[in-house]
């Protein structure tokens, strides 16, 4: 049975069954800003009731973008509006001409523009497609250009079209280093970025041939990268002669057009229904559920073709779908998702950023996803059975009492007490309901409240007046967040 | 979460049993079978107290936490009892600086006329070899050639390696340049099921080579291997969290049980720590590192795989100071491991130390050495063909390298690969290296003792059980 997919999504909420995927109950605010953003917020669903879905998900794509969206946060990246040679005067002025600090920095704006950003519909594209053009941060020969990557190539085009951002990335100097492009040349072709255009960004393994890849790198030889690491097009190093890449021919008869002659590459791959139904499949696993119905990907892959390979039909599609709306507790939080929603449903604000963007940096480290640093081109795995560790369990286990606890230095100190909302509840009972709803998305099933109540070790009608909650809340919030209702989303 | 073998059109009736539904079915029998196996083991523990007990904190016992995974379910556990560490040596250490080519028909000619600073003033000749000697900052490792324990392999690489270090560390730890996993847990994944100790990293955070599907333990430090935060609520705490989990389907539904009896196992292996045999670790997070392993191990909590980290061997300057400090501390803290385990102990376990790839075989002009080719694996422990230097050689001369670097003359995989299947008892080595042609060197015996007993060990319970 093909998915449905309705007009708007408030068609979709509506006409959708109310379901979700045990022990999750149907919320779908916290479905919506949990998979198409960082995490929930009290604010974020008084907008979403405010403006409704279809009102809340336009202004969404209305937002600012690049990194505007967050100005204190931008403001924090003061290196990411350079240019590689600049980057580098700045390096050696500071004491280390091959220092880290651009890297550092790409990588706490990115944390902090997740965490605060209010685009967050935004964020969530930029991540996925940061994912799927990898270029590793904090790699070999991108300590003065990864910038470039992030600001000039996925941001610039995360809501346009995707054979816009594949040509720009085929013309930036950090992927191109990290691909070894930029030392391909016509006496010694490096197939690296050959292939991985093929198997990762476009059409995916299994159909194309070892000889697309070496046909492939030839025609692409000739880009490469000047001393200060911009973008140059050096015709004395392209691979003249007819290539055949799929059902691409051209005759790339002149060095002089060789340039040309790889953007009409691009462009065919671009346009491949192979492509198109590889984004869907990703896409789906991204927002929707590890397994997707190849109906809900079809649908998916057709709004890319039909759209001229634009992004914001194939997102608005899944937005519109059933089988979106059903699908929440469908997917394990990934570790950062996990740490970034429990910035957010504390209501934890930027803080002093020079403490708390290194503090989100290390935490990242030690759960293992620091964002736009997996060292291989694949990007992060987006399903839950690449991110089995004890270790990281009990990473996030610390850290939910630590934001619960005002732990770190530069976040605010929180009044758990706040969380209880109006009217404040008068029994342990409902004082612990309260507390599921707001950090949880509703009340947890029976069993689970019970749980907690046992936790506490008293009775749910013991008067709030009376009850351990006065000391044990700091003790019991946590938990919440170490329950199944908020590790899944 | 609702059953993912169920397709969501709704006929589930008229759809066969999927792959994942049988596998699920396989898991079952198997899992019970080890049940039955480890209830022997357990004494006084019957099968059905244990069977009761999976999942729930504090009522299973020590090393018998079963870990069941998807791509175990296929495979009944083989393990052997015998555990394979990997130490990576990450930036590339200088291999012609630990392993010493010190004659003649070694090359000793040529590496005094393009790195006499670089070679170590002070030798300790390995005998029965044609010339080779140790940096003696590795002199407390001696005493291991002598009983067979120690080993070396030189101009180890393989194709595909390039000079670049986080290339090179990811084709090594993945074992390709096509694999998204890694080599150690698809290794785990022919082994079949273990306990919640089977792959353990040391080391903040996952390394490449463990990355996939097996559920595997990240333990920083064994000491903080704890419940977070206050101790007075951790025993509510886990007690609460384990009811939120119960009967949860998924990835979590097995990892959070599986890690709050980790918690106990963990905390059983502390209270008995402590160095034995007149062991004396030196400081540091490496010594610390094994240290803990050699607790784990001597608990028999069932390691089978262990990765340990350790860095600063990137000596593009100043190398006679920095490396030789880096290896007079690793050589002890190898040492105290071996020395602490015991001569018994350590014939279960097999220790591999690898490094990204070699250096230049020159020394440039800041005292150091730039990025290489060809590198040295340490070999120490148990089961090795010990006392010996393996593999082919190339002797050191300017037509001989490969662009002034050790030339790669043998394949880092076929070490690898040897040591997983004769040590861990791997089937097919081709599925943790594919695309590899292996061919084995000789540097490990086969395994040919029975499966040794894991002995019953009866941990008293750190808490107690949780109320149902």
């Amino acid at each position: 049975m093909p998915t449905t997919i309705w007009p708007s999504i408030a068609a979709a909420i509506a006409n959708s069954p109310h379901t979700a995927h045990s022990p999750m109950q149907w919320d779908p605010a916290s479905l919506l800003l949990n998979r198409f953003g960082f995490g929930d917020q009290p604010a974020i669903r008084a907008e979403l009731a405010g403006y409704g879905y279809d009102g809340w998900w336009a202004r969404q794509l209305a937002a600012p973008t690049g990194y505007a969206a967050q100005p204190e946060i931008a403001a924090h990246g003061s290196l990411l509006g350079l240019t590689p040679k600049d980057v580098r005067a700045w390096l050696k002025a500071n004491g280390n001409e091959y220092g880290w600090e651009l890297m550092d920095q790409l990588t706490e704006v990115t944390l902090g523009m997740q965490a605060w950003s209010p685009a967050q519909l935004y964020e969530s594209v930029v991540d996925f497609f940061a994912n799927h053009l990898n270029v590793a941060n904090h790699s070999d020969a991108v300590w003065t250009c990864r910038h470039t990557m992030d600001r000039d190539v996925i941001r610039r085009y995360a809501f346009g079209s995707f054979t816009d951002m594949l040509l720009a990335s085929a013309k930036n100097p950090a992927m191109l280093q990290y691909l070894s492009l930029a030392q391909s040349s016509k006496t010694a072709v490096n197939e690296n970025y050959g292939r991985e255009l093929l198997e990762l960004h476009t059409v995916g393994v299994g159909n194309y041939t070892e000889d697309d890849v070496k046909n492939a790198a030839k025609v692409l030889t000739g880009r490469t990268t000047d001393a200060d690491y911009n973008y140059v097009y050096k015709s004395t190093k392209h691979w003249v002669g007819p290539v055949t890449v799929m059902g691409f021919s051209h005759p790339n008869s002149t060095a002089a057009d060789g340039e040309a002659a790889g953007d009409a590459l691009l462009r065919y791959l671009a346009t491949h229904p192979k492509t198109a139904s590889r984004l869907a499949q990703k896409l789906c696993v991204r927002f929707v559920s590890d397994t997707p119905t190849p109906s809900l990907v079809a649908a998916v892959a057709k709004a890319y073709t039909d759209s001229g390979t634009q992004i914001l039909p194939m997102l608005s599609v899944i937005v519109r779908s059933a089988e979106f709306w059903t699908s929440r507790g469908a997917k394990v939080r990934r570790p950062l998702e996990n740490l970034l929603a429990t910035v957010r449903i504390f209501g934890y604000r930027p803080g002093l950023l020079t403490k708390t963007l290194p503090t989100l940096h290390w935490m990242s480290s030690s759960i293992g996803q620091v964002p736009l640093d997996w060292s291989p081109p694949n990007g992060y795995p987006d399903v839950a059975g690449s991110w089995r560790s004890s270790g990281t369990l009990l990473n996030l286990w610390e850290y939910h009492r630590g934001f619960a606890q005002s732990w770190w230095d530069g976040f605010d100190t929180i009044d758990l007490t706040t969380l209880y909302g109006s009217p404040a509840p008068t029994t342990s009972g409902a004082a612990i309901r309260a507390l599921c709803v707001r950090l949880a998305g509703g009340p947890l099933p029976a069993a689970h409240q019970q749980a907690l109540q046992t936790f506490l070790g008293e009775p749910a009608s013991t008067p709030l007046t009376k009850s351990a909650l006065r000391w044990y809340l700091g003790h019991l919030v946590p938990l919440i967040l170490d329950s199944p209702e908020f590790a899944l989303r | 979460m609702t059953d993912k073998s169920t397709p969501p059109s709704g006929d589930a009736l008229l759809t066969p049993p999927t792959g994942d539904a049988l596998l699920r079915r396989q898991a079952t029998r198997v899992r019970s079978e080890l049940c039955a196996q480890d209830a022997s083991w357990q004494g006084g523990w019957t099968r059905r107290t244990f069977l009761a007990g999976l999942g729930m904190v504090g009522v299973a016992a020590l090393g018998s936490q079963l870990v069941t995974t998807r791509a175990a379910y296929a495979a009944p556990g083989t393990s052997n009892g015998n555990t394979l560490i990997v130490i990576f040596m990450r930036g590339a250490a200088d291999g012609l600086r630990i392993l010493v080519p010190n004659s003649s028909a070694l090359g000793l000619d040529y590496l005094k006329t393009v790195r006499p600073q670089l070679i170590p003033a002070s030798l300790s000749p390995l005998s029965g070899t044609p010339g080779w000697a140790l940096n003696s900052a590795l002199a407390p490792l001696l005493p291991f050639w002598t009983t067979g324990e120690l080993a070396f392999v030189p101009g180890v690489s393989t194709a595909g390696i390039s000079r670049s270090h986080f290339q090179a560390q990811s084709y090594l730890e993945r074992g390709s340049d096509t694999s998204t996993t890694g080599w150690l847990d698809r290794a785990l994944s022919q082994l079949g099921p273990g306990t919640t100790f089977r792959a353990v990293a040391e080391g903040a955070t996952l390394p490449a080579a463990l990355a996939g599907e097996q559920t595997k333990l990240v333990v920083d430090s064994l000491k903080n291997f704890v419940f977070p935060g206050w101790s007075g609520v951790a025993p509510q705490s886990e007690t609460a969290i384990a009811t939120l989990y119960r009967g949860l389907s998924g990835p979590l539904g097995e990892d959070v049980p599986a890690t709050l009896a980790a918690l106990a196992t963990a905390a059983s292996a502390q209270a008995k720590a402590g160095v034995r045999n007149g062991a004396v670790y030196p400081s540091g997070n490496f010594s610390t590192a094994l240290k803990d392993l050699a607790t784990l191990l001597r608990a028999e909590v069932g390691v089978q795989v262990a990765t340990v980290d350790v860095g600063g061997w990137d000596t593009h300057t100043d190398e006679v100071n920095q490396l030789d400090r880096n290896l007079g501390s690793a050589a002890k803290s190898l040492a105290a491991f071996l020395t602490d385990l015991g001569p018994d102990r350590r014939k279960r376990v097999t220790v591999a130390v690898v490094t990204e790839f070699g250096r230049r075989v020159a020394m440039n002009a800041s005292g150091g050495t730039d990025h290489g080719h060809g590198s040295v694996v340490w070999l120490l422990g148990g089961g090795l063909a010990g006392g010996a230097v393996h593999g082919r050689w190339s002797p050191l001369a300017a037509d001989t390298l490969d662009s002034g670097d050790v030339p790669g003359v043998n394949e880092v995989f076929d070490v690898l690969g040897e040591l997983a299947q004769k040590r861990l008892g791997v089937g097919s080595v081709s599925a943790l290296f594919p695309g590899h042609s292996f061919s084995p060197l000789g540097v490990a015996k086969a395994v040919t003792l029975p499966m040794p007993p894991q002995p019953p060990v009866k941990v008293p319970l750190r808490r107690g059980p949780i109320p149902r």
